[in-house]
């Protein structure tokens, strides 16, 4: 009941007039932006940043919400009709989407994704609404001890275990984390690492970095290796409307999505990648129709579509209630809160209540308006993609500039963006993850603030870590979801004869 | 078995990186108060990640190449061949944005910038791309000096902007 007072009161602060309308400037802007292909959710919120600086936080943080989930729905029409995805979360959507378009079924597919998303991100919101004040009310409990084992695991999680290669992710994170040492440590006053620069005494700003790796690095990577490509728009004929059976086809698929993507989300083992993956190898085994994968099963858009929205809803979980992010776009939502000098987590639902539950009512609304402007707007949207790359390059490289240049006004600020650019330019092409570098730069002085104070508090003993059974119990599970998969391939490679053998069997009884 | 120059060289720079860290955090103070530990631990935790995992792609590339990571046939990405124009002029697009901005004002840089980046995706038509990124500067500059009252410099412009950035 308590729940629901405070929710009521949080729509009275979204749908104040001016909240409404930067919650629609948001997610319009969002639509936008995220429809240019090559831009994912991450890089519109980063790029879009320095658009709040002058506004009050309620207001501001309204349109960071919409601002991220309409670059969510943006992002699908760009998957689906020009095959090239935003973000890793959305491979699964151009697999079946794509193919949809090409057979002339664009319509239907653009519905399927964004009616999904809608119902994705309504659930999730609802499941956000119910699970805040529960996991509030258990981190009120946490002290420093059990937020740095929480920061470990996932830190653990996202760079160790989530990417293609443990090294690379974990390379990523360190990389961050030092990054994020740069600065005045917040404990002791010493500068560290700012070699007597002035403009890296404040520390590097996550805009920099987060531009830096996307939009400056994909510059370079695009034109180096793919700008004399040409990609094939697939064109928006017929109706959008999806038929009797592809309602039919699509409801289940949406649902499993929004169950498969709101946990995954919502526990600190971030990313979309995964749940959407899971999501797709579901729909493939439970349709009547498995022919039809690979060359536009309506199923194929509807699950991964729905997981990667209520993945993205769940990922505000852990973002408001302990403020931990758990993906590189929260991690620079959590810059934007930050910029306000308002920091995440359970002491926010009491001491700002208007502020969060403002900000999960306007979750609810958004949904609404992004339903309303993506399928009856979505000519304007298809609009925006035939705007040719290298006037669109150009207009993203002004914008990324600007963000950097705003903070200090100094070149030092584009300096940096430049080498950022390189490093994503090197990481993209060598396959080296930049999620964990952008989550180390924002999380781990947060959790270096936490070992100091847990270590103080113990006067200097770290055993602090492993007797306190919550804290405990975390360090466990991560060093559990490292250890088991290692000794599981381990055990796979010592056996190889048997392994095979057991394959091989596999494969002989699914040919009969 | 071939060894890749290039992941050789990365791999050592990241070991450089984290020695150099080491090196820094020398520098810093240990003093802690009831913690015992001071402004130099997580460095010292930061300097041995990057040297255990700068070692170890170098172990990896040294015994077969990294694993798992896209081919280096651009053909087998989905890529052309590398095409250094392209790399080049969005440098130098950037690094002319660098040296203009502070003298001739975000509308100049921005306009070179545009232009620069549009030619290394291959437009040749640099009239309209300077047009139009001073289109695009001249909306952005507008917006954010007279609406969201951020400072950006006029420069050069400042007699027909009407010194709007200070």
């Amino acid at each position: 009941m308590e729940t629901f007072d405070a929710l009521l009161a949080g729509f009275g602060v979204a749908l104040q007039p001016i909240n409404l309308m930067w919650g629609l400037i948001g997610v319009t802007l969002g639509t936008a932006v995220g429809v240019l292909p090559g831009v994912g959710p991450a890089l519109t919120v980063a790029m879009l940043l320095p658009l709040t600086v002058k506004l009050e936080p309620t207001g501001a943080l309204i349109m960071f919400a919409g601002i991220y989930y309409g670059a969510m729905f943006g992002g699908s029409t760009t998957t689906i009709l020009l095959n090239t995805p935003g973000e890793s979360a959305s491979i699964a959507t151009a697999l079946e989407g794509n193919k949809m378009a090409k057979n002339g079924r664009a319509g239907p597919a653009l519905s399927t994704s964004a009616i999904g998303s809608f119902v994705a991100g309504s659930i999730a919101t609802v499941l956000l609404t119910l699970l805040a004040p529960f996991v509030v009310s258990v981190a009120l409990k946490f002290g420093p001890a059990e937020y740095f084992a929480l920061m470990v695991f996932a830190f653990t999680t996202v760079a160790a275990v989530l990417g293609a290669s443990t090294v690379r992710g974990l390379t990523s994170l360190f990389l961050g984390l030092l990054l994020g040492l740069v600065g005045i440590d917040s404990q002791s006053g010493t500068p560290r690492f700012a070699f007597g620069v002035p403009e890296l005494l404040d520390g590097v700003d996550v805009v920099v970095l987060a531009v830096g790796l996307f939009a400056v690095g994909e510059a370079l990577y695009v034109a180096s290796y793919q700008s004399r490509l040409t990609g094939t728009l697939e064109k928006l004929s017929g109706s959008i409307m999806m038929s009797a059976s592809d309602w039919k086809r699509s409801w289940p698929a949406w649902l499993r999505g929004t169950a498969i993507g709101f946990p995954f989300g919502s526990i600190p083992a971030g990313g979309a990648e995964i749940p959407t993956f899971v999501s797709y190898a579901t729909e493939k085994k439970l349709s009547k129709h498995p022919e039809e994968f690979g060359h536009g099963a309506i199923e194929g858009v509807a699950g991964p579509e729905a997981a990667n929205n209520a993945s993205a809803t769940g990922a505000m979980v852990p973002l408001l209630t302990l403020g931990i992010p758990t993906s590189a776009t929260a991690a620079i939502l959590l810059g934007a809160f930050q910029n306000y000098g308002i920091q995440p987590g359970p002491l926010l639902f009491q001491s700002q209540a208007e502020l969060v539950w403002g900000l999960i009512a306007s979750l609810y609304i958004g949904n609404v308006i992004l339903l309303i402007l993506n399928l009856p707007l979505i000519g304007i949207w298809v609009k925006v993609l035939q705007i040719p790359r290298d006037l669109l390059y150009g207009g993203i490289l002004v914008f990324a500039t600007l963000g950097a240049y705003s903070l200090h006004q100094s070149w030092v600020d584009l300096l940096m963006l430049y080498v950022f650019g390189l490093l994503g330019f090197a990481m993209r092409r060598w396959g080296v993850p930049v999620g964990p570098a952008v989550i180390g730069l924002i999380l781990g002085p947060l959790a270096e603030t936490q070992f100091r104070r847990a270590l103080s508090i113990s006067q200097g003993d770290a055993g602090v870590f492993f007797t306190q059974p919550i804290s405990a119990t975390f360090l466990a599970i991560t060093a559990a979801v490292v250890i088991v998969p290692w000794i599981v391939r381990r055990w796979r490679k010592r056996r190889p004869a048997e392994y095979q053998a057991q394959r091989g069997r596999h494969a002989d009884v699914s040919k009969r | 078995m071939k060894v890749s120059p290039a992941q050789t060289a990365l791999s050592l720079g990241v070991l450089a990186l984290g020695v150099a860290t080491a090196v820094t955090t020398a520098s810093l103070s240990g003093e802690g108060g009831y913690a015992q530990i001071g402004p130099n631990f997580m460095p010292a935790v930061v300097a041995f990640g990057l040297i255990a995992c700068g070692l170890w792609l170098l172990y990896e590339a040294m015994s077969g190449g990294w694993r798992d990571h896209p081919s280096d046939d651009p053909a087998a990405r989905g890529d052309h061949a590398f095409h250094a124009p392209g790399f080049l002029w969005i440098t130098a697009a950037l690094g002319a944005h660098m040296a203009l901005i502070g003298t001739a004002g975000f509308v100049v840089a921005g306009s070179v910038l545009f232009a620069g980046v549009a030619r290394g995706f291959g437009s040749v038509r640099w009239l309209r791309d300077v047009a139009a990124g001073a289109l695009i500067s001249l909306a952005v500059f507008f917006f954010f000096v007279r609406l969201l009252n951020v400072n950006l410099p006029a420069g050069w412009l400042s007699p027909v902007l009407g010194g709007a950035g200070i």
